[in-house]
């Protein structure tokens, strides 16, 4: 096990290499100029020559990148262009905000999710069923931004209940929380719902049944296990949907993160700032991905006999 | 208390699905007596496993229905109880032994916590007393004790079969249903987990119905044989008596297509066709468009059931106006 921990994390060199790499020559396809938005409008032509010289930014793309990666190997991420602060300082400080944001989301969204799609799959077709899934329709097909927009209407500016942005406290937690949530508690749900349904048609349940177990017990302990299996998977896809859903809704409700960050420094074309964040995203998702994968492990036995 | 453990009357068991009504099971009649082994015998879809199913009380509902007959099992009348009770039956009074071990067994639980959940549930025993009766029921299967916690995947089909036998005999029940116990393993196997059952049998002293399709596993282990064909028992009777006065062309049918080991280039006799369409049976005798002896009278009248002792009946019109008919033969 701890051997495949090892090999697994080896492994994400290379997907943050390519993930870098992309991002940089995407950046360096856009249009504008760092030295020049860095020294404002009132900067002569031979002030932003000079600073573009200083910066490297007239070397190929290909030299720029390789000098990034140098640093980036040695822990340093460069400093904004807008700000000058270092981009380590700048993550450091709205990386919690980010983590408490999405971590709160995707646990709202499993605890939501899974007894709604148990519930749903052993009262298949019933009122509960068919409005339960309508209902998951609606929010897998609603983009965050939008969800968001109308939380903010109607529970901060008509009810007022919660603030429409910033970060005061919890209370400002819960709907970006919400918003955040919707999507992949639907998917979720649907997922668990039709996982579930699966499971209990298996001649194992037919044996629990036949031992005198009872319907409840023959749900939570017989079928649940076994269809969190399936479930378990999308909920770490849907972490990685979730990262990205991160972005807009921190912009939405002003949520001082890094997606927001990170939609602040493309508007100013700020290189290094995008990449840092892009690089902690990517950086989040595998790590999820890697927790998945031992959460497998533990929950089916057959895949950790895979490992030892 | 009566000698009969199990008594299912007229029992009519249908499938309601989108393509129209599945007639599985047609007003079945069987019993079994205290700790005696009746073999149900059938072709595949005679509607075996929808009659072990309906004394569990676990037709799948829906598309399954009971729609009329009775069970009586041990003295009670399993069709009147609440799932409830039905609960504290299964796996205490009867148990079931599933077609295919492979998929029988729960992969995401350890085989022993597998058997000692029935105990715990029905002899009211903490964790640990469970876990040592299940490593006792282990051993008495034939599998080391202290493999009781590994799972599933780590087990041989054969041995799945053990653990399986393991869990529907953990509560000592009066009724075993085994299921095509031996039909999904290699033939090897097959004769070791026989042998298993047919000594547990006698160990346990339970009775038990054992659905097969094969004629050869009833004469090694069965007291009484009933046939079955298209939700009906066709004949039944004592194992000698069904083995050596067959009655019943299907049953006849059944025993020209075992190979002939003194005779082996004797061509086998399959029985043509196939069997009548459950969602559309004949208004006369099921079997009639494949049988070699149908009369006109066949195909529009149920056949009558004609007994040749206590025990022993067939339902067919050959015999209705002369007893004494024989068949072609082919049996020897
Ligand atoms: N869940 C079900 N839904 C619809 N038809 C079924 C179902 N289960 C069994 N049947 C039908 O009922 C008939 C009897 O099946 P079964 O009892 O499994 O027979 P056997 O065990 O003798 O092979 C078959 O025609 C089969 O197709
Ligand atoms: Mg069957």
């Amino acid at each position: 096990m701890t051997k495949y921990i090892l090999r697994r994390i080896l492994m994400m060199i290379p997907v943050m290499l390519g993930v870098t790499l992309l991002v940089f020559f995407i950046i360096s396809l856009t249009p504008g100029d760092a030295a020049s938005m860095i020294l404002g409008q009132e900067a002569t032509e031979e002030s932003i020559a000079e600073l573009r010289e200083e910066m490297g930014l007239n070397d190929p793309t290909i030299v720029q990148y390789v000098r990034y990666m140098g640093d980036l190997f040695q822990g340093d991420m460069g400093n904004s262009y807008a700000t000058g602060k270092t981009v380590n300082s700048e993550i450091a400080q709205r990386f919690p905000n980010t983590f408490v944001l999405t971590v709160s989301a995707i646990f709202l969204s499993v605890l939501i999710s899974i007894p709604i799609g148990v519930v749903s799959a052993t009262r298949q077709y019933s009122i509960f069923d068919n409005v339960g899934m309508i209902i998951a329709l609606v929010g897998i097909s609603m983009p965050s931004f939008w969800t968001g927009l109308l939380l903010i209407i109607a529970f901060s500016l008509k009810l007022g209940w919660f603030p429409s942005g910033g970060m005061e406290g919890f209370i400002s937690l819960i709907l970006p929380a919400f918003t955040l949530a919707i999507a992949s508690t639907a998917s979720i749900t649907r997922t668990t719902r039709s996982s579930m349904l699966e499971v209990i048609r298996q001649d194992y349940i037919n044996t629990a049944k036949a031992k005198g177990v009872t319907r409840n017990v023959v749900i939570r302990k017989h079928a649940l296990k076994n269809a969190l299996i399936p479930a378990i998977t999308v909920i770490g896809l849907e972490f990685g949907i979730l990262l990205g859903g991160a972005v807009l809704t921190e912009t939405v409700f002003s949520w001082p993160g890094i997606g927001r960050l990170m939609v602040e420094s493309i508007q100013r074309k700020d290189t290094p700032m995008v990449l840092g964040s892009v690089i902690v995203f990517a950086l989040a998702f595998s790590v999820v991905n890697l927790i998945i994968d031992i959460l497998y492990a533990f929950i089916d036995p057959r895949i950790k006999s895979n490992y030892s | 208390m009566s000698d009969k453990l199990l008594k299912i009357e007229d029992l009519v068991v249908q499938y309601i699905t989108d393509d129209g009504i599945v007639e599985a099971v047609n007003g079945l009649n069987i019993t079994v007596d205290r700790g005696k082994t009746l073999g149900l015998v059938g072709e595949t879809g005679a509607g075996k496993t929808t009659t072990a199913l309906s004394i569990m009380r676990l037709i799948p509902h829906p598309p399954g229905k009971i729609i009329s007959g009775g069970i009586e099992l041990d003295g009670m009348d399993l069709l009147a109880l609440n799932e409830q009770r039905l609960e504290k039956i299964r796996g205490d009074v009867v148990s079931m032994i599933f077609q295919d071990p492979m998929t029988a067994l729960n992969p995401v639980i350890t085989v022993g916590d597998q058997i000692a959940e029935a105990i715990m549930i029905h002899q009211k025993v903490g964790q640990a007393q469970a876990s040592q009766k299940a490593r006792e029921m282990l051993e008495i299967v034939g599998i080391p004790g202290n493999r009781s916690n590994e799972y599933p995947h780590q087990f041989s089909g054969g041995m799945k079969q053990r653990v399986v036998i393991a869990i529907a005999l953990s509560c000592n029940p009066k009724l075993l249903i085994a299921d095509e116990p031996t039909t999904a393993l290699d033939v090897t196997i097959q004769a070791q987990v026989l042998e298993l059952m047919k000594s547990l049998k006698v160990k346990f002293q339970m009775g038990m119905v054992l659905i097969t399709h094969d004629l050869g596993v009833v004469a090694e282990v069965c007291d009484d044989v009933a046939i079955m064909y298209a939700g009906r028992i066709v004949e039944q009777g004592t194992l000698e008596e069904v083995f050596t006065e067959v009655k019943h062309p299907y049953t006849e049918g059944l025993f020209n297509s075992i190979p002939n080991i003194d005779d082996r280039k004797e061509k086998l006799k399959p029985i043509r066709g196939l069997m009548s369409d459950p969602y559309n049976l004949p208004k006369g005798c099921s079997f009639c468009d494949r049988c070699d002896y149908a009369m006109p009278v066949c195909e529009t009248e149920k056949p009558p059931k004609i007994y040749f002792s206590d025990t022993h009946f067939v339902e067919c019109h050959l015999y209705r106006d002369q007893q004494d008919f024989k068949l072609k033969g082919g049996m020897k």
